[in-house]
C-alpha cells in the first residue's frame, strides 16, 4: 500500500493554480469587458449591458463569419479524415515496414511546419503568375489561375493547406491504429472471400470506431485554429469570403476600429459555444 | 493484384512527394535571385545565390524576432516542463477522486479559441504595463506548454513499470527520490518527445503573439508574416529564405516527434 506522502499536493498544487489563473482570469475578464464599450483609443468605457451581444445578432458580417467558420469546420474535418483513412489503409496494405518508416517521417513534415510557413509556401505555389501549382493551368490555357482571389475557390484552397497538414499526419495515426489490430479477424474475413475493401469497410474500420471518433474530435478542436492560415493567405478576403470568427474578431478588435468590447463579445460567444459543444461530445465519446 | 499494388504505391509516392516538395521548392527558391523566381516557367537550373539568407540574417527585425522566439518558447517550455512533469507524475501515480476532472480540465483548455484568450489578455497586459514584453509572452505561452506537458506526460509516466518503482521503494527511496531517480530517467524518451512537442507548438504560435506584441517582443512568425505582406514588388527570394529559417527548428525535431508517436502506440498494442 502507498504510504501517506505530500508528493501529490506538492506536485499538483502550483501547476494547477497557475493554469487556473491563466485560464480563468482572461475568461472572466473577457466577459467583463464584453458588457462595456471599451475601445483601444478610449481605455475606460462604461457599462452597456447586453448591447454588444444584441448588436452582434444584427451584424451581417458576424452572421457571415459564423457561416464561414462552420463551413471551414465541416470541410477540414471531413476531408482530413477521408484523406487520413484512405492513405492509412494504403500504407497498411501496400507498404513494407521500411517504406512505412520513411513515409511516416515524410508525412509528419507538413504538420510540424509553422502554420505561417505552410501558408506562405502554398500561397506562393498558388501564385497566379509564378506559382508552381498553377503553372500547368497557365501553360495549357494561357490564362493565369487565381484561386485565392475568387470568392468561390478561396476558402477551399486554404482548406486544402489545412488538410495537407493534418490529413497526412492522421494517415500515420490510422496506420499505427491498424497495426495494433489483431490479425485473426482479417484472416477470417479473407477466408470468407471478402474483397480487400470489404475487409476494411466491414472489419477493420468498425473495430477502430472509437479511436477514429477521437481523431475527428481532435481535428474539430484544431480546426478552430484556422487563423494563421487565413491571415497569411487571404486576410479574410476576397471581401469577406474567408472571414472566420477569429479573423473577424481580430479585425474588429485591432485593425478596423479597435472595438475591444465588441470583439470580446464575439470571443465570449465562441468560448461558450466551443466549450459546451466539446464538453458534451467528449463526455459522450468517453465511456 | 499487382495492378492494385502498383496503383496503391503510386498514390503513396505521390502523397509523400506532396508532403515534402512544397518545402523543397521553397528552399530552392531561397537560393534564387529575384529574376530567376519571377519567370513565366518555373526554373530548376539557375545560379544559386546566398544573398537572400545574408539579407534576412542581417536584418535587425529578424535577429530580434529570432531572439524573442527563442526566449519566449524556451522560457515557457522550461516552466512548463519544470511544473508539468511533476504534475503529470502525480496524476499518473497517485490517482485520487479528482484525477479524471483534473485531466479533463487540462484538456478543456485546448477548447478555448486562441482569439478568446488573446483579446482579454491583451487588455490585461496593457493595463498592467506588460504589453509587448517577453515576460507577458512567456507567461501566456506557459498556459499552452504546461497543459501540453501534463497531457502528454501522464501516459508516459503510466508506462513506467510499477514493479521498478516498488523495488526502489523497498530499497529505501522516498517518494520524491523515486520520481527523480527512477520514474524520470525511465520515462525520459517519451518525456523528451512531449517537451519537444510543446516547444514546436509555441515556436509555431502566431495569433497570440500577433495580438500581444507590436514591436519589442515580436516573434519570428510575426516578422516572417510581415515580410509576406509586402506590396507589389515582393522580394520573393528573401521571403522564401525567411520561411526556411522559421521552419528549421521544428523540422530538426521531426525525428524526436515521430519517436513519441511510436512510443505512444507501442504502449497501446501491449
Amino acid at each position: 500500500m502507498k504510504s501517506r506522502t505530500s508528493l501529490p499536493a506538492v506536485f499538483l498544487a502550483p501547476p494547477l493554480a497557475i493554469l487556473a489563473v491563466l485560464a480563468f482570469v482572461p475568461t472572466a475578464y473577457a466577459i467583463y469587458i464584453s458588457f462595456r464599450d471599451r475601445e483601444l483609443s478610449r481605455p475606460d468605457g462604461s457599462f452597456v449591458g447586453l448591447q454588444n451581444y444584441l448588436d452582434l445578432f444584427s451584424d451581417r458580417r458576424f452572421i457571415n463569419a459564423v457561416g464561414v467558420s462552420l463551413t471551414w469546420e465541416v470541410l477540414t474535418v471531413t476531408l482530413t479524415l477521408l484523406v487520413a483513412i484512405a492513405l492509412g489503409i494504403l500504407l497498411f496494405e501496400f507498404a513494407s515496414s521500411r517504406m512505412r518508416g520513411v513515409m511516416t517521417l515524410l508525412f509528419l513534415v507538413p504538420v510540424i511546419l509553422p502554420r505561417v510557413s505552410a501558408a506562405f509556401v502554398w500561397k506562393f505555389a498558388f501564385h497566379p503568375l509564378y506559382g508552381i501549382v498553377t503553372y500547368p493551368y497557365k501553360a495549357i490555357t494561357g490564362q493565369p489561375l487565381d484561386l485565392l482571389s475568387s470568392p468561390a475557390t478561396a476558402l477551399m484552397t486554404v482548406a486544402l493547406v489545412d488538410v495537407w497538414q493534418w490529413g497526412l499526419f492522421f494517415a500515420v495515426i490510422v496506420l499505427k491504429l491498424l497495426e495494433t489490430l489483431p490479425p485473426q479477424p482479417f484472416e477470417a474475413a479473407r477466408l470468407d472471400h471478402a474483397r480487400p475493401w470489404e475487409v476494411y469497410a466491414y472489419v477493420a474500420l468498425p473495430m477502430l470506431k472509437a479511436p477514429l471518433i477521437s481523431l475527428a474530435f481532435i481535428k474539430m478542436i484544431e480546426s478552430l485554429r484556422a487563423f494563421d492560415l487565413i491571415y497569411v493567405m487571404t486576410r479574410g478576403g476576397p471581401g469577406i469570403a474567408t472571414e472566420t470568427l477569429d479573423m473577424y474578431a481580430f479585425s474588429q478588435g485591432f485593425i478596423e476600429s479597435g472595438r475591444i468590447s465588441y470583439a470580446s463579445g464575439m470571443a465570449v460567444l465562441m468560448m461558450l459555444a466551443t466549450t459546451v459543444i466539446f464538453t458534451v461530445i467528449w463526455k459522450r465519446v468517453k465511456p | 493484384m499487382s495492378v492494385s499494388r502498383f496503383l496503391g504505391r503510386s498514390v503513396l509516392y505521390l502523397a509523400a512527394f506532396s508532403a515534402v516538395f512544397p518545402m523543397v521548392w521553397t528552399v530552392i527558391n531561397a537560393f534564387k535571385n529575384r529574376v530567376d523566381i519571377v519567370t513565366p516557367t518555373p526554373l530548376f537550373i539557375f545560379t544559386p545565390t546566398l544573398d537572400n539568407f545574408a539579407y534576412v540574417l542581417g536584418r535587425e527585425s529578424v535577429a530580434t524576432g529570432l531572439v524573442n522566439s527563442l526566449i519566449a518558447a524556451g522560457g515557457s517550455v522550461l516552466i512548463g516542463a519544470l511544473l508539468g512533469l511533476p504534475a503529470a507524475y502525480a496524476i499518473a501515480r497517485y490517482p485520487n477522486r479528482w484525477s479524471a476532472d483534473i485531466q479533463f480540465f487540462v484538456l478543456s483548455l485546448r477548447f478555448l479559441p486562441p482569439v478568446a484568450v488573446a483579446i482579454p489578455l491583451m487588455v490585461i497586459w496593457l493595463d498592467l504595463g506588460f504589453y509587448d514584453t517577453r515576460l507577458s509572452l512567456i507567461l501566456t505561452y506557459t498556459l499552452l506548454t504546461l497543459a501540453t506537458v501534463i497531457w502528454l506526460g501522464v501516459p508516459a509516466f503510466a508506462q513506467v513499470p510499477k514493479e521498478v518503482e516498488e523495488a526502489a521503494r523497498v530499497d529505501g527511496y522516498g517518494p520524491y527520490a523515486v520520481f527523480l531517480r527512477v520514474a524520470l530517467p525511465i520515462a525520459a524518451r517519451s518525456l523528451i518527445g512531449a517537451v519537444a512537442f510543446a516547444f514546436v507548438l509555441v515556436w509555431n504560435e502566431f495569433l497570440i503573439a500577433l495580438m500581444l506584441t507590436t514591436s519589442d517582443a515580436k516573434t519570428l512568425p510575426i516578422v516572417a508574416s510581415e515580410l509576406t505582406q509586402l506590396g507589389r514588388d515582393v522580394p520573393w527570394g528573401i521571403l522564401n529564405a525567411s520561411v526556411v529559417l522559421l521552419s528549421i527548428p521544428p523540422l530538426l525535431l521531426v525525428g524526436i516527434l515521430s519517436g513519441l508517436l511510436n512510443n505512444a502506440f507501442r504502449r497501446n498494442s501491449k
